[in-house]
């Protein structure tokens, strides 16, 4: 038996430190390369790899094309949009367009408005949706269902359809006819507070209280997936935590929230991105035109208006540009984000 | 009697401080307070005043505020018979719903598949199929929604009078492919409505964005070791599909149609809900654009607890505990 392993061991030829070069009966390298390549497995797997990839490409223009075309035709002068040999490139490049958005328009300020209601409200969304979901997640109470449901019913129910109500709600704001009693609405003798109720339409007051409240804008779904993940945390974690003499909110605070931060950071992405888009509450909400928000800086500025032909597309480019401006913090954020975004739904393993 | 003193002292304790489960079921409200409370002081309300308001008329007073004027049934059976476009609006939008939301369920299932596999670039293209997620909602929507550029840019010839209409639009009938299916003798109805979801790949695309997330977790959840022994026993990448990964993700499945329902309808490009909205807008409040919208949050809810009835009847649950 020795002998024959030895015989067959391949001989070494040369050795140094860290290389050994050995000499066996290798097949030559025609024959190994036709076995690789001239084979159905080796051709099914390249007819697919092409495929695959051709139509990866086709609908990732199909998703990035209007985004190449705004940002074209945001540099094309007026005559670019009669003459029909422009397609995606400008003949007359100019800046005019982005000039006229900050200077007349009062970008800026939409700017520095918006991001400080979405950068709150997101943040408070965060925070409390994750509170929620944890309590959803890890305590076995009476009533757990009945909670869950009812955050399901949040999100099932379009706001649109509150939309008066809502509205009315936050104009004469009020919480159990507290403000109304104390201010004299019910008997003239008490009078605590100078008012009955409190208008708080025009500030961010309403989408800061429904963010406290987990009610924004799709919170439901960030707390679904927030339970969903940390329903796979594993309990072992909370129970050392426990032993070692740790409340709940501390381990919460200490042990989960770190553990969740690709997760958080997914919803803070989603809470951030839908708000700074948002045009439903803003335009419920913020009937007056003082404070400038994103919603407002979508329209024709005055020294850009013209009669003549391309008139249609013209303004069509104008929206455009607006829109540029408007999802320009959200791209740089998303180039940022991107990787935690994915990482976080990976981790978060929901099942059904 | 030693013993029987070390043997009361925890029944004391015990007395004085609440038990771990108790302790930690008060955590759990704790957790959950601030939903609990908001959605008792504010959303019920909310809820309970725009069902109330259905059935109101409202007037505004001169000198400001509103006057309230109960009318029964009246706001319903004028939106239902009265108004000329609400039903024809609310049968075209349902069907609009019924045609997108297996189109959206299949594309986002699909596209997770391919996302999910190992490939060159992979990282990029799942950074490009999200972009929608966080781009294309809200403001962006609506801006697309008169867009004529985008047309007039991929229009390959023509003059465009920035109508909307150019020739290249319509990608699949330009290629006398509908033809060619229309041959293979499969039913005109599939093929329009493989064709009409071709055309309207954008949109699908873009509204499919969370639901390849979630579809993409629950992939990353099947185990790997079912794939290598499934690979040992000789199966092919179309049975694995079938008989593993499908029924895997069959609750995400699930999940996913339930999302797109409540998604596709909340919507403010979905058709039904911008003609409430136009209604709300332009008579200033009325309350018909209440009754309106919970006529047809009951209808979808309805149509959601059939899907799910329907559904939950095929899904397969790996666990069951």
């Amino acid at each position: 038996m020795d002998a024959q392993n030895m015989q067959k061991a391949p001989a070494v030829m040369k050795e140094t430190k860290n290389k050994i070069k050995v000499e066996f009966e290798r097949t030559p390298l025609k024959e190994r390369l036709k076995a690789k390549f001239i084979s159905t497995f080796f051709l099914q797997k390249f007819v697919w790899f092409i495929f695959r990839f051709v139509l990866l490409l086709g609908i990732s223009y199909v998703i990035l094309f209007p985004f190449f075309s705004k940002i074209a035709g945001s540099f094309m002068a007026p005559e670019d949009f009669v003459d029909v040999t422009v397609r995606l490139i400008p003949k007359h490049f100019t800046l005019d367009m982005y000039k006229a958005v900050v200077t007349e328009l009062g970008y800026l300020e939409a700017f520095w408005n918006t991001l400080l209601l979405s950068v709150s409200t997101a943040l408070i969304q965060t925070f409390v949706c994750c509170l929620v979901a944890y309590g959803l997640a890890k305590f076995k109470f009476k009533g757990n269902a009945l909670v869950f449901l009812a955050v399901v019913l949040t999100m099932v129910v379009p706001h649109q359809t509150l939309q008066l109500s809502l509205f009315m709600k936050f104009r004469y704001f009020d919480i159990f006819g507290i403000f109304k009693l104390l201010g004299g609405g019910v008997t003239e003798s008490i009078s605590l507070l100078p008012f009955t109720d409190l208008n708080l339409t025009n500030t961010f007051w309403p989408l800061i209280i429904m963010s406290i409240g987990a009610l924004g804008f799709k919170n439901g779904l960030y707390i679904f997936m927030l339970r969903q993940f940390f329903r796979g945390v594993p309990d072992e974690l909370e129970e050392s935590a426990y032993i070692d003499g740790s409340g709940t909110l501390r381990t919460f605070i200490q042990i989960i929230l770190p553990l969740s931060v690709p997760m958080m950071i997914t919803v803070f992405l989603f809470a951030f991105s839908w708000q700074w888009t948002d045009d439903f509450y803003t335009t419920l909400f913020f009937t007056t035109t003082k404070t400038t928000l994103m919603p407002d800086i979508i329209s024709i500025p005055k020294s850009l208006q013209t009669n003549y032909a391309g008139q249609n597309l013209y303004y069509a480019a104008i929206r455009n540009t607006c829109g540029i401006m408007i999802i320009l913090p959200l791209v740089i954020m998303y180039l940022f984000c991107q990787r935690y975004l994915i990482q976080g739904i990976e981790r978060s393993g929901i099942t059904g | 009697m030693t013993n029987t003193k070390n043997a009361v002292k925890p029944a004391k304790k015990r007395k004085r401080y609440a038990s771990l489960d108790k302790r930690k079921s008060r955590a759990g409200w704790f957790f959950v307070l601030p939903f609990v409370l908001s959605f008792l002081i504010l959303y019920v309300p909310i809820i309970f005043e725009s069902i109330r308001l259905s059935f109101y008329r409202m007037r505004p007073i001169i000198g400001g505020g509103f006057e309230l004027e109960p009318v029964g049934f009246l706001n319903y059976q004028e939106a239902l018979f009265v108004d000329p476009d609400f039903v024809r609006t609310l049968t075209s939008g349902l069907q609009q719903l019924a045609f997108d939301i297996p189109a959206i369920v299949i594309f986002s299932l699909f596209m997770a598949v391919l996302l999910n596999q190992k490939m060159v670039g992979r990282a990029a293209f799942r950074a490009i199929f999200f972009i929608p997620v966080i781009l294309s909602t809200g403001l962006m929507e609506s801006i697309d929604a008169q867009n004529t550029l985008n047309e007039y840019m991929d229009s390959a010839s023509g003059i465009n009078d920035g109508s909307g209409e150019s020739v290249a639009t319509d990608l699949v009938s330009a290629l006398d492919v509908e033809r060619l299916f229309a041959n293979m003798k499969v039913g005109t109805e599939l093929v329009t409505y493989v064709t009409t979801m071709i055309n309207n790949i954008y949109n699908i695309v873009n509204r499919s964005g969370v639901q390849m997330l979630i579809f993409l977790a629950g992939l990353q959840s099947i185990s790997t070791a079912i794939y290598e022994s499934c690979q040992i026993d000789g199966a092919s990448a179309w049975e694995t599909f079938w008989k593993i990964t499908f029924p895997m993700i069959s609750p995400m499945i699930l999940v996913n149609g339930i999302y797109t329902i409540i998604d596709s309808f909340t919507t403010e490009s979905n058709q039904v809900m911008t003609f409430i909205s136009g209604i709300y807008n332009t008579t200033d409040g009325n309350v018909i654009s209440s009754a309106m919208s919970w006529m047809y949050f009951l209808i979808v809810m309805l149509i959601i607890a059939v899907v799910a009835g329907i559904m939950s009847a095929y899904v397969f649950y790996q666990r069951r505990d």
